[in-house]
């Protein structure tokens, strides 16, 4: 097993309502593929990817949970938020209601994960409404790219419009995200071992000291 | 104590006259209300714990409101009271034989709602000793009661699992290895669980604990911890992916002291392959490669970290000092579909030098993996040098290691050439030596048995038809190998002939004194052993066990290398078998139950496969099945099936306990055990017996039972077989032909191997008319390829000035017909 070949360990938790495409956000982030009919999430699942960011110059980790947006699971996936850095809160622009549950999915963050989280409001499907053409006009679109540009601005949350079925934006909104996170660890936010969704890697080449010390180090100071 | 006089009030009552548990209890549980002072609670819990030991029945229908009140609003301002009432809760909660019931009864009424179970975790998080340790206590009880009731309110506990794994991080060993014990129970069959704790970084904390204790060299705590991590991967494929994703997988090598980062090129270091081993470390290590083998089991599983688990598995099974039981773990862990380069590892086998108690260890030359597998197989651990002693756990390792090589050589191509490599080359003139697979299946068996000879020839057996098993190319090779042809170091080969008939050999002879093949050899050690089998009738029960094992295993062989290869059955038939096999199934003991039934078996199997023209054919046979009688054959296969020895095989149990009793006080580590029967062969005996059953009862010139033809296809067979024989014949022919011209010795050869694979074309042909009405077109176009290469071999001939006969023609004809039809 070769040594770890990333700088940073991101922990990311992807939220919002059932059926908004978190799951086909995550796979195809991590395996470029997309899943007509994925089965809904049960409580949650994990999946992970390295991306790069170039301009920092790092190679960032991410480790992902997935997690179920079905109601009845929602006790389960909240644990989920305390040790997270980023999150992907999730809406489908063909879905007014969505929208409007994004609020309670923020309140539930806000409440239960670390407060310098970087949370990104992700408006997944926007492929349903480029086919008959151009712009806002489209008939299955509920939710206008402006309307949530502003409620995301008025939140602090990043904001991308993506789509999992073409893959447009998918790995910018992850990027977007780990740049925010990246830059906050440069101001030293996180000075005091706050959050626990970042860790430094450790430089290892597979015969790693038996320390206890091994997994808290690294987190970013 | 100001608790004490109150107690003793409340015991004695007002009137100073003694009362009944009953009242006191009342009286107790009164106290609890909110109302009263919290001293009072105090000692009025105190009072209660007293009482509960005797008065568990009343403590508990009295008190348990009020108790669970205190536990709520006290529990965390006064670790005095909240120590007290967690230890009374918990003893009215643990399940004792007596109270069973009662205190199910209790654990249904802490359980009646989340309340309880959410200010337990809450509680966890304190740091106090007393309250943690008493939390865990109640905790796990708790769970071990109700696990599922306790675990639905954990995952919507707001503090849950942070406060879980702050325990597991206490300093304090006692609450960490109570933390343990209680993790165990609440991730049981939990995935969601299992994923929370995951995430809250459970790996990390257990391998620290691992790491603390000793790592494999730890006590019963490295064991619970491994335990934890054990039962937080498994089943859990998202777990296991993040797990993977961490530096964990290799601190699993590490902790076994394998490099991580080995090379398949470097050898492994003696630090791993000679160590110092205790209970306690097989148990643990057991449970690391227990890890291991479900990470590369499991989909998903990295091909580089998938690599070094299995070479690390390889290592530990065959060239390093470990435990005979976790070596079989280790082969047994081995993914099926392996495909780890078995024959390019080298590795280097360790032998005890004798008499130093396994503290001095020889190292042996280098070898090949894949040797050294089919060595340990052959022998058992350690070059054979507790063969003869036949206990059970080495016996179980010999198995794992016939399996390991019946998964290795599941590729056709891996087939091929491991036979090859015994086929005899006749170009170079210092032949290759006997290859020990051979050696030892070729082993004469000579009176009287010695142990471990009759379980290295068995073995062989084993893993000769592993090597023959459902690929014609490989039994077709395996024709040509004349043992005999090599030098032979190892001793003497061959028995003298039991005046077998020695039938003329078309393909393979030379001249006279020709080797024997591996077929004949085999039939006339089978027959050798009939023979001395017969001679310990009644005398030693011992010794004749042992001369039916070989025969079993022989016949067993046989069985899989004669099916749906008419051209061994011929060679076989002319080496004399008829009789070989008639005759213990003409003269059955009533206590044998397996040797009749499969030597019908294979007589069976013998008729039906019996196309090929020679001497016998299937009317030479047909009278002397009915003679013996279809229905006393059939009987004889059926007692087959219902042996115990056949039964208790399965895909992975082949070693069963030798009958006899062991001596009084005997070790059971050092239990005999014995092999009769392999899966594959337990396998192919179920799906193929109907096959051979139904055959007995065909006319000799019906066609074959192993398929259902339709009339019109029976004649398209039956005209196909005619081409086919007569090209095999001709085949034969040309060979002859061959033979007798002075052609050069290359030459000769390139057309015998050509040959060979024409022949198992046509063998190919032979099993594909099983599914004639599909599969007719594939079996032109064979034949057209046939004629094509025939034809080739003619001009070839002519090329040689040699004379052809023009007949070619003809077939095409017949083709032609056929594809019309
Ligand atoms: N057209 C389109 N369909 C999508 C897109 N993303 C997801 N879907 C579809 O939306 C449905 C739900 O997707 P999931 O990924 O299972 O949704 P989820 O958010 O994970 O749902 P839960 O796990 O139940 O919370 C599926 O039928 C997807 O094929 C997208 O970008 N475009
Ligand atoms: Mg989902």
């Amino acid at each position: 097993m070769a040594g770890i070949t990333w700088h940073y360990v991101l922990k990311f938790i992807i939220t919002g309502d059932a059926a908004v495409g978190k799951s086909s956000l995550l796979v195809r982030l991590t395996d470029q593929r997309f899943l007509a009919n994925p089965d809904p999430t049960l409580g949650v699942e994990f999946g992970s990817k390295l991306i790069e960011i170039p301009e920092e110059g790092k190679i960032v980790k991410l480790q992902c949970w997935d997690t179920a947006g079905t109601e009845s699971f929602r006790s389960i996936t909240r644990s989920y938020y305390r040790g997270a850095a980023g999150c992907l809160l999730v809406y489908d622009v063909t879905s007014r209601a969505s929208f409007a549950n994004a609020r309670s999915w923020l309140a539930d963050v806000r409440e239960h994960a670390d407060p310098h989280l970087t949370c990104i409001l992700v408006g997944n499907k926007v492929d349903l409404c480029e086919e008959s053409g151009e712009g806002t006009s489209s008939g299955r679109r509920e939710v206008p790219t402006e309307e949530a540009e502003r409620w995301a601005e008025e939140e602090g949350l990043l904001f991308v419009e993506a789509s999992a079925k073409s893959g447009r934006n998918v790995e910018a909104a992850f990027e977007q995200a780990s740049r925010d996170i990246l830059d906050k660890i440069k101001r030293g936010v996180f000075d005091d071992d706050r959050s626990p969704g970042v860790k430094l890697s450790r430089p290892t080449n597979g015969s790693l000291a038996l320390d206890g010390a091994s997994a808290k180090q690294g987190c970013c100071s | 104590m100001d608790f004490l006089s109150q107690t003793y009030i409340a015991l004695r009552g007002p009137t100073g006259a003694p009362q009944s548990a009953v009242d006191t209890i009342a009286k107790l549980s009164d106290r609890l209300s909110p109302s009263t002072l919290l001293a009072d609670r105090r000692a009025a819990v105190l009072s209660l714990k007293g009482l509960t030991r005797d008065c568990k029945e009343d403590v508990g229908d009295r008190a348990l409101p009020g108790l669970i009140q205190v536990l709520q609003n006290d529990a965390e301002i006064d670790a005095d009271i909240g120590k007290a009432v967690l230890e009374t809760l918990h003893q009215l909660c643990e399940v004792d034989d007596a109270t069973k019931d009662l205190a199910l009864k209790h654990t249904d009424y802490v359980l009646a709602n989340e309340q309880v179970t959410h200010t337990l975790f809450a509680l966890l998080g304190d740091t106090n000793f007393y309250i943690r340790y008493a939390t865990l206590q109640l905790l796990s009880t708790l769970l071990q009661n109700r696990r599922q009731q306790v675990q639905s309110y954990f995952l919507k506990a707001p503090s849950g699992a942070p406060s879980v794994i702050a325990v597991l991080e206490d300093k304090r060993e006692i609450i960490r290895n109570e933390s343990i014990v209680m993790i165990q129970a609440l991730i049981s069959q939990s995935p969601d669980i299992q994923k929370v704790l995951a995430f809250e970084g459970a790996f990390e904390k257990l391998f620290n604990t691992v790491s603390q204790e000793g790592g494999v060299e730890g006590g019963v705590i490295s064991l619970d911890a491994l335990r934890c991590v054990d039962g937080l991967l498994r089943f859990n494929s998202s777990n296991q992916s993040y797990f993977r994703e961490t530096a964990l997988p290799s601190l699993l090598c590490s902790l076994l002291l394998f490099p991580p980062n080995l090379l398949l090129q470097e050898a492994a270091p003696q630090e791993f392959a000679l160590q110092f081993w205790d209970d306690q470390k097989v148990a643990n290590v057991s449970l690391v490669i227990g890890i291991m083998g479900m990470l590369v089991g499991s989909k998903g599983g990295s091909g580089q970290e998938s690599t070094i688990f299995v070479r690390c598995f390889v290592e530990l099974a065959l060239g390093s000092n470990a435990p005979t039981p976790l070596k079989t773990q280790a082969l047994r862990l081995l993914p099926s579909n392996l495909s780890f380069p078995l024959s390019v590892v080298i590795l280097t086998p360790y032998m005890p030098v004798p008499e130093t108690n396994g503290e001095e260890w020889d190292r042996l030359e280098p070898a090949s993996a894949l040797d050294v597998l089919v060595e340990l197989a052959l022998h058992g651990e350690y070059n054979g040098l507790y063969g003869d002693k036949r206990v059970k756990e080495g016996l179980e390792l010999r198995g794992a290691a016939v399996a390991v090589f019946d998964n290795f050589v599941h590729k056709e191509e891996i087939k091929q050439a491991i036979v090859q490599g015994m086929v005899p080359s006749e170009e170079t003139t210092n032949a290759p030596s006997i290859s020990p697979l051979l050696h030892a299946l070729c082993l004469p068996p000579s009176s009287p048995l010695s142990l471990a000879n009759v379980t290295t020839t068995h073995i062989a057996t084993l893993l000769f038809s592993h090597l023959l098993a459902s690929s014609p190319r490989s039994k077709a090779l395996a024709r040509s190998i004349k043992p005999s042809a090599t030098p032979v170091a190892q001793g003497q080969f061959f028995v003298p002939a039991d005046g077998a008939p020695s039938a003329p050999q078309p393909v393979e002879d030379d001249d006279d004194d020709a080797p024997q093949s591996v077929l004949h050899l085999l039939s006339e050690n089978l027959s050798l052993c009939f023979l001395s089998r017969s001679r310990m009738e009644g005398t030693d029960d011992r010794e004749a066990r042992e001369w039916d094992r070989l025969i079993v295993g022989y016949l067993c062989l046989l069985v899989q290398w004669l099916w749906e290869d008419p051209k061994a059955v011929r060679e076989f038939l002319d080496a004399g078998a008829l009789g070989v096999l008639v005759e213990p199934i003409n003269q059955t003991a009533e206590s044998e139950s397996i040797v009749p039934g499969l030597c019908a078996f294979l007589l069976g199997l013998c008729y039906e496969f019996n196309r090929q023209p020679g001497e016998i054919t299937r009317a030479t046979i047909y009278p002397i099945i009915n003679r013996l009688g279809v229905d006393n054959l059939v009987g004889q296969m059926t007692r087959v099936r219902e042996d115990e020895r056949f039964k208790a095989v399965g895909p992975e149990a082949m070693v069963l306990s030798y009958p006899m009793h062991a001596p009084l006080g005997a070790n059971p580590a050092d239990a005999e055990g014995e092999i009769w029967f392999d899966w594959a062969f337990v396998d192919f005996w179920k799906s193929n017996h109907y096959t051979v059953q139904r055959g007995l009862a065909m006319d000799p010139n019906a066609l074959a039972a192993s398929s259902g033809p339709s009339a019109e296809s029976a004649m398209l067979i039956s005209s196909l077989r005619d081409v086919i024989r007569s090209q095999a014949q001709e085949i034969d022919d040309l060979q002859n032909k061959l033979k007798g011209n002075s052609v050069g010795e290359s030459q000769l050869n390139d057309m015998r191997s050509r040959i060979v694979a024409l022949e198992s074309e046509l063998q190919d042909s032979e099993g594909k008319r099983k599914d004639v009405e599909k599969e007719q077109e594939d079996l032109l176009v064979l034949l057209d390829e046939m004629s094509t290469k025939r034809r080739r071999d003619k001009e070839r001939m002519r090329g040689a000035g040699l004379e052809v006969s023009e007949d070619e023609a003809d077939d095409e004809d017949d083709d032609d017909g056929d594809d019309e039809e």
